[in-house]
């Protein structure tokens, strides 16, 4: 929790791994971070935008990844201890200064975190980052748990001043939203001094023959950090037996010693700290006598082929199990039954547990469940928005194509069979893609193409995109998704989210008119019936028409309205005179509306009686943006009487907790 | 030994709330503490887990199959989605409170005659694990709390009361105060009572 991460007394708390890291750079004295938020790091982000005040920390919620690194690697060339971190993703936005930044290092401690994500919880590949380390030469740490990574990130710092160059801290989703007690130093913090770029007489400058003389450097460089690893405190053996061993790193480690455990087998275990780098001696000294050796790592096969190709000189004769021979997969997570397995197969144990007969028979009691996919949050501005779009595009859904990106409304994919009519799933790649992508498609094809993209992804890979389309006059529609923040990493603000008491903020239709745009349309979402000529409009333009679709994120917004303590006003459907007509629930998903499970019979003003199923909204769950009430065809939400089918309620309630 | 909690529940239901308070009070009182929680894209109105365990010597974070001691469901769809974890003749802490998703709704669109799933089904399928199930209306005493959001709370309070759960009723008492909001405190610490009392 935010107290203890900033706790001048307490000698242990219980913390998340993102906000050991955070605890860590304070215990280090860290002066600048820069961020753009990403799952699994946007913690490290929203615990400093808490505390940077309290601690004189500069801090800037950059445009993207790149400029943050950027942002932090001049902070460290000027003098001052900085932090950046991102997602997997992320570092490949910020690859081109990251690989740069090899050749010149930096001056004053400069760490920089990134999040590989197995599993692909909440990315759109399944990366393996550790060889942007040896790709760059730059040296990269890799913690088990929160305590480890709290002590790598201060470590970091010494092996960043020592050594003159930026310091990767590796981790996976498992380790960043992993909380466990974590020990504590004191916060011996320094006040902020503004130091000289002039005075440490360095120049980071690298180009042609400058860059020959720096990769000669670095390649030194990289032969002296790895004599300092070979004795790192991160990398030890458990002596063991039998003459089998097991190499691993990361949250695999975890899993090998409760396995182990569970197997009661003690075998000899090399726990790496330092992959990059390796220590070559070390593990070398440890293949050597073995017979065979387990190496456990999740994703790719980097520590395997490395250590294969040691095993050559020191013990061609060893077996080597891994991905490889087939025991591993280098596909998604790993856990405590994929190990079992492996490990029982291999020190040929019997035991009477048996996880994938187990998880079948559990599996089977699971036929009846229904799925539940992540979906846009009542009052979520996309969902009123794409109603209106699906209105636009009406029957013509085989006419057009469309370009998706990331954001919340990627969640439109994961929903493809509800928005099937806007081909949600043709086609999402990265951050701004769906605007390059989108004039590739308008170039090459016969259908009219859309390409959504939200606000901040606009600011952070979306600018060179529009520039693009105006100046070659792309015919595509874009429809810019603005909700104010960044939404789907936690609400964090970005260039178009108001700030301060002044509420500044860049204008995104002041960007494009700036551009070229001059017919640029902006809808309030939340008007959504009125929001479709707009939209047709658009899709019967030839050449780049631009739709603002503007509505504030519900979440953001509910945390604003509970700040300033206003309530919700919920909306309900009124029983008595529900038609059972279902387009509520047909046309909008939204969570708050479901079908009652009554039957229930309705006689309308010629007396005709039918029988069916009444919408019902939940009270609890609904945000009172109205939409539905506007998509009723029994609703006069201009005139608003007792004779509408869905209605305000008179009493309102407080904001729920936000998610 | 190593006691394994398996929470779960719908994204917005105040799960973190639950391990945050466990691991607070083991951090208090001297016990090891490790979890995986999830955050990010899920969380959208979907499906939300945590992997709690709590012991002298906690390796891993995630529980394997069939190790939770107790299976902690804020929402019935949810609890039968993690049925994988719990031990067989393990403890499942059951709100009675369906939270459909947005996908089945548009399958009943579709034909209005197909039901959502009941909580008489699930319960049905969970007793092939375990009969241990303590179903709580967890809404219902959160509002006589004085407070519909300590739904969380209640379900902690009946937690506490499952034999051989590490962390006594009067240690969960300690932590609340330290760790929600202080106008909400006193309504918190009803709900944990009342959970208790009730399950």
């Amino acid at each position: 929790m935010i107290q203890d991460v900033i706790s001048q007394d307490k000698s242990k708390a219980f913390l998340f791994c993102n906000e050991a890291i955070v605890r860590a750079a304070l215990e280090s004295d860290v002066k600048v971070v820069a961020f753009y938020p990403g799952s699994p790091v946007s913690e490290i982000l929203d615990t400093f935008f808490q505390i940077s005040n309290n601690f004189n920390i500069k801090m800037e919620i950059a445009t993207n990844e790149k400029v943050a690194l950027e942002i932090v690697a001049g902070a460290s060339m000027a003098g001052q201890r900085s932090l950046t971190a991102m997602k997997s993703v992320g570092l490949n936005v910020a690859s081109d200064t990251f690989f740069s930044l090899g050749y010149t290092g930096i001056n004053k401690g400069c760490v920089l975190v990134f999040a590989d994500d197995p599993f692909c919880h909440s990315s759109q590949s399944e990366e393996d980052g550790r060889f942007f380390a040896s790709n760059a030469y730059i040296p990269m740490l890799e913690p088990s748990d929160p305590v480890e990574a709290k002590e790598m990130v201060k470590h970091a710092y010494e092996i960043s001043e020592k050594f003159k160059t930026i310091v990767l801290i590796r981790t996976t989703t498992r380790i960043n939203h992993q909380s466990t007690i974590v020990p504590l130093d004191p916060l011996n913090r320094t006040a902020f001094e503004p130091t000289s770029f002039r005075e440490p007489q360095k120049k980071y400058s690298t180009v042609g023959s400058k860059a020959r003389e720096y990769k000669l450097k670095m390649l030194q460089r990289r032969d002296k950090i790895k004599e300092e690893f070979e004795n790192s405190q991160f990398n030890f053996i458990k002596e063991g037996y039998p003459n089998f061993g097991i190499i691993t790193s990361g949250v695999s480690y975890n899993y090998v010693l409760e396995v182990c455990d569970k197997l009661d087998i003690r075998p000899p275990i090399l726990k790496l700290g330092t992959t990059y780098p390796l220590p070559e001696k070390l593990i070398s000294g440890f293949i050597k006598k073995l017979k065979g050796v387990i190496i456990v790592e999740e994703l790719s096969p980097y520590l395997e082929l490395n250590i294969k190709a040691l095993a050559k000189d020191i013990n061609p004769n060893i077996k080597i199990i891994g991905k490889e021979t087939g025991h591993f997969s280098e596909a998604f997570e790993y856990n405590i039954p994929i190990l079992f397995d492996v490990f029982r197969e291999i020190y040929n144990i019997k035991s009477d547990i048996h996880y994938n007969s187990l998880l079948k028979d559990r599996n089977s009691l699971k036929s009846m469940l229904p799925k539940r996919i992540p979906v846009f949050c009542p009052g979520c501005p996309h969902r009123a928005t794409f109603w209106a779009l699906t209105r636009a595009v009406g029957g013509k859904s085989s006419e057009i194509a469309f370009m998706n990106d990331i954001g919340c409304y990627s969640m439109l994919l994961l929903n493809n069979e509800i928005y099937s009519k806007l081909n949600p799933d043709d086609l999402l790649l990265s951050m701004g893609a769906t605007l390059g992508t989108g004039s590739g498609v308008s170039l090459a094809s016969k259908e009219k193409v859309i390409s959504v993209i939200g606000d901040s992804t606009f600011f952070h890979a979306g600018l060179p995109g529009m520039v693009n389309i105006c100046h070659n006059n792309e015919d595509v529609t874009v429809i810019v998704l603005d909700n104010s923040v960044t939404a789907m990493t936690g609400q964090q603000s970005n260039p178009n989210t108001p700030v301060g008491d002044s509420k500044k903020k860049i204008h995104i239709e002041n960007i494009l008119k700036g551009i070229g745009f001059e017919d640029l349309m902006i809808n309030d979402c939340f008007d959504a019936k009125n929001c479709i000529p707009s939209f047709k409009s658009a899709l019967e333009t030839k050449g780049p028409s631009i739709i603002i679709s503007r509505g504030p994120c519900a979440l953001w917004n509910d945390r604003n309205k509970r700040r300033r303590g206003e309530k919700i006003q919920p909306f309900f459907v009124d029983q008595d005179i529900c038609r059972k007509c279902h387009t509520c629930m047909r046309d909008f998903y939204c969570p708050a509306i479901n079908m009652e499970d009554a039957l229930a019979e309705y006689t309308d003003e010629n007396s005709k009686a039918w029988k069916g199923y009444s919408s019902h909204i939940s009270p609890e769950l609904c945000d009172g943006c109205g939409v539905c009430s506007i998509i009723c065809p029994y609703t006069n939400h201009e005139e608003r009487s007792a004779k509408d089918v869905i209605k305000p309620y008179k009493t309102l309630r407080e904001v729920r907790h936000d998610l | 030994m190593t006691y394994n909690i398996m929470t779960c529940g719908v994204g917005g239901q105040g799960l973190m709330l639950v391990s945050n308070i466990l691991g607070l009070a083991c951090a208090e009182y001297g016990l090891e503490i490790r979890t995986a929680e999830t955050h990010g894209l899920a969380q959208r109105s979907g499906s939300i887990y945590t992997h709690i365990r709590i012991g002298d010597k906690v390796y891993s974070p995630l529980i394997p199959y069939g190790e939770a001691d107790i299976l902690l469901g804020m929402e019935a769809i949810e609890t039968l989605r993690y049925i994988e974890f719990l031990k067989p003749d393990g403890n499942i802490i059951l709100n009675k409170y369906l939270w459909y998703p947005v996908q089945s709704t548009f399958e009943r669109v579709k034909n209005p005659k197909i039901s959502y799933i009941s909580i008489e089904y699930i319960v049905e399928q969970l007793e092939k694990v375990s009969k241990n199930i303590h179903m709580i209306d967890a809404l219902d005493l959160a509002h006589q709390a004085g407070n519909p959001l300590t739904s969380n709370v209640v379900l902690l309070g009946a937690l506490a009361k499952i034999d051989g759960f590490p962390l006594k009723m009067e240690q969960l008492q300690e932590i609340i105060p330290k760790i929600v909001p202080k106008k909400a405190i006193d309504a918190n610490l009803k709900a944990l009572s009342l959970g208790f009392e009730n399950r």
